[in-house]
């Protein structure tokens, strides 16, 4: 049974996305993300600075310049109605040790919005439709939610109550370490950070100069298997540790319960960059306690880093490596390296190359992938 | 006979008073400013410093004479071509057009040695800084670790754009403060054919 969860890991992998991490804005001196997205949290749609980067960083080097049409700055509430079309299409060609080479396509489509009413308050929303579904693995502690063609990964009210204090409500992935868009990553997958994780939740994001908080609450999203409705809580926190903006340290914690499985998260993590360099890593423990007739409780361990080199602004290759391991009796040992190139043409058209592979420290099964990836939206 | 007097003390006292020219090139230069936004600081570096200065030995420590420091601001690199462009637009370009380099000039600057630490010295050189061709006081403390024959200095100190009549440039909501916080690093030698004023070691 244990084995037999490296086709669907190969699914798995075939709909990550290998976007260059925002994270690696830290060589920068971005130090978190509310600088340049709407949401503090990151991911999804840029502010007009996170656009004017976001130009500045692409291969044709543009000034952003905001509409003046006024037809669709009507359209826009004047510019408080911020949104595109996102797609991300995604070629993938994998296999494992005697097992067939799997050619597959995947195609996702997203609409973002975000709409300010003024007094801090904003709704943002994501909605997703895709051709092929790509849940995360199911194991045998914890399946895999139901997935739907049709999706709302996003669906946020909050409050600004200062430049740096924000309050948020309603269903969303939660906070994660170094948050990589990559959802194929064990810290992701293997911890309830999939694609169609979006517990119903409440959140704090307070930050200054030198530091984070991110307290938050959760409740189901709706599409967990029966007795795996998870609620619980916990906080992310993090520091700029020298002052200069290049070297954040943190911590996410989390406690979760369910009907049928606890689990306790505890993931250090780390962003360091380095004038072109940069690199970040995490390690997340969990402990799961299976809560049906004869509790057992397990620790996983998560390892992920990532050394990453800004060749060019627009040009960024990387070279990760991961671990992963799970006690007795849910025995899993498994390693991970790739590498990835990613070039941001322009601000809409970002196109990545990524190898990647798995090897099954248990049972010696190795499992090559190789994706090229388009991600396109449209201006805004 | 005075001659004769002047030769047997320094032969006596060979490190009492001597200088000589040291020249710096390839120093480094770097510059942290805060912005309105949390999170987003700018962050700049040149290694372009070139720095020239006459430098004396003597029982009090070293000193300093004709301080001169230049930095050519195409070399000051944020990481990012069209922030540098703004930087030099906004920041160091005239009403002219022109982009003149940083200049620094300072005169007579004594240096006393850190307790405990025969090489190492500190002082405060204070001169005039001059920055997209205006000219305001500027003062930045100096540590300068004598090795062999090279001079090691760093220095760090703040440099306010509105003395200079530079607006805080701002993009999209993000402005950056007033206060740029410089630091720079050097390491000179000393020419020996440049021995100003005798002596030996």
């Amino acid at each position: 049974m244990r084995h037999a969860g490296i086709p669907a890991l190969l699914l798995w992998l075939a709909f990550a996305t290998h976007l260059q991490a925002l994270p690696a804005m830290i060589r920068l001196g971005y130090v978190n993300c509310a600088a340049c997205h709407v949401t503090p949290q990151g991911g999804g749609l840029l502010n007009a600075y996170g656009r004017s980067i976001d130009e500045a960083q692409s291969l044709r080097e543009g000034e952003y310049n905001p509409t003046t049409n006024a037809v669709i700055r009507a359209l826009s509430w004047n510019g408080r109605i911020t949104e595109d079309l996102r797609f991300v299409g995604q070629e993938q060609v994998s296999t494992s040790t005697n097992a067939p080479m799997l050619a597959l396509f995947r195609g996702r489509f997203f609409y973002r919005t975000a709409t300010e009413f003024g007094g801090g308050v904003r709704f943002s929303a994501t909605v997703t439709g895709e051709n092929e579904s790509a849940a995360r693995p199911g194991l045998a502690y914890e399946p895999a939610v139901r997935p739907t063609p049709v999706y709302v990964t996003s669906a946020l009210f909050s409050w600004r109550v200062r430049q740096n204090l924000e309050f948020a409500a309603g269903r969303d992935q939660l906070p994660s370490g170094v948050n990589l868009p990559d959802l194929a990553i064990y810290v992701r997958s293997r911890n309830r950070l999939g694609y169609y994780d979006a517990p119903t939740q409440v959140k704090v994001f307070w930050w200054g100069r030198r530091y984070h908080v991110n307290p938050y609450f959760f409740g189901p999203a709706g599409n967990e298997q029966s007795g795996f409705h998870e609620t619980g809580g916990g906080a992310l926190a993090e520091f700029d540790v020298l002052g200069h903006g290049r070297t954040v340290a943190g911590v996410n914690a989390l406690r979760g319960t369910s009907r049928r499985l606890d689990r306790t998260l505890i993931g250090p993590y780390a962003r360091i960059g380095f004038g072109k360099w940069g690199i970040l890593a995490e390690h997340d423990i969990t402990s799961r306690t299976l809560l049906d007739s004869t509790p057992a409780t397990f620790r996983q361990d998560a390892s992920y880093v990532q050394v990453f080199r800004a060749v060019k602004e627009w040009l960024v290759p990387g070279i990760a490596g991961e671990r992963l391991t799970v006690q007795r009796p849910y025995r899993e040992s498994w390693i991970a390296g790739g590498l990835q190139l990613t070039a941001r043409l322009t601000p809409q058209f970002t196109l990545s190359v990524s190898t990647r592979i798995q090897h099954n420290q248990l049972n010696g099964r190795t499992a090559p992938a190789v994706t090229l990836q388009l991600a396109m939206k449209t201006p805004n | 006979m005075n001659k004769l007097a002047v030769v047997l003390y320094l032969a006596a006292v060979p490190e009492v008073v001597f200088g000589a020219a040291v020249t710096a090139e390839g120093g480094t230069a770097s510059f942290m400013v805060t912005t309105t936004v949390p999170g987003i600081s700018v962050k700049g570096k040149s290694t372009a410093l070139e720095a020239r200065a006459e430098v004396q030995h003597n029982p009090e420590g070293l000193r300093l004479e004709k301080v001169e420091a230049s930095l050519p601001v195409k070399s000051i690199l944020t990481g990012m071509a069209l922030r540098d462009e703004h930087m030099r637009s906004y920041i160091f370009t005239t009403d002219d057009g022109k982009i003149p380099d940083l200049r620094f000039e300072a005169g007579g600057t004594a240096c006393a040695p850190q307790p405990g630490r025969t090489a190492e010295f500190s002082c405060q050189v204070s001169g005039a800084l001059t920055m997209r061709g205006v000219t305001r006081p500027f003062s930045i403390p100096l540590k300068i670790r004598v090795e062999n024959q090279a001079f090691r200095a760093t220095g760090a100190s703040t440099v306010k754009l509105s003395d200079y009549g530079i607006g805080q440039p701002s993009q999209f909501g993000v402005k950056t403060a007033d206060e740029v916080q410089l630091h720079i690093e050097f390491t000179g030698k000393e020419a020996p054919d440049t021995i100003t004023s005798g002596g030996r070691r």
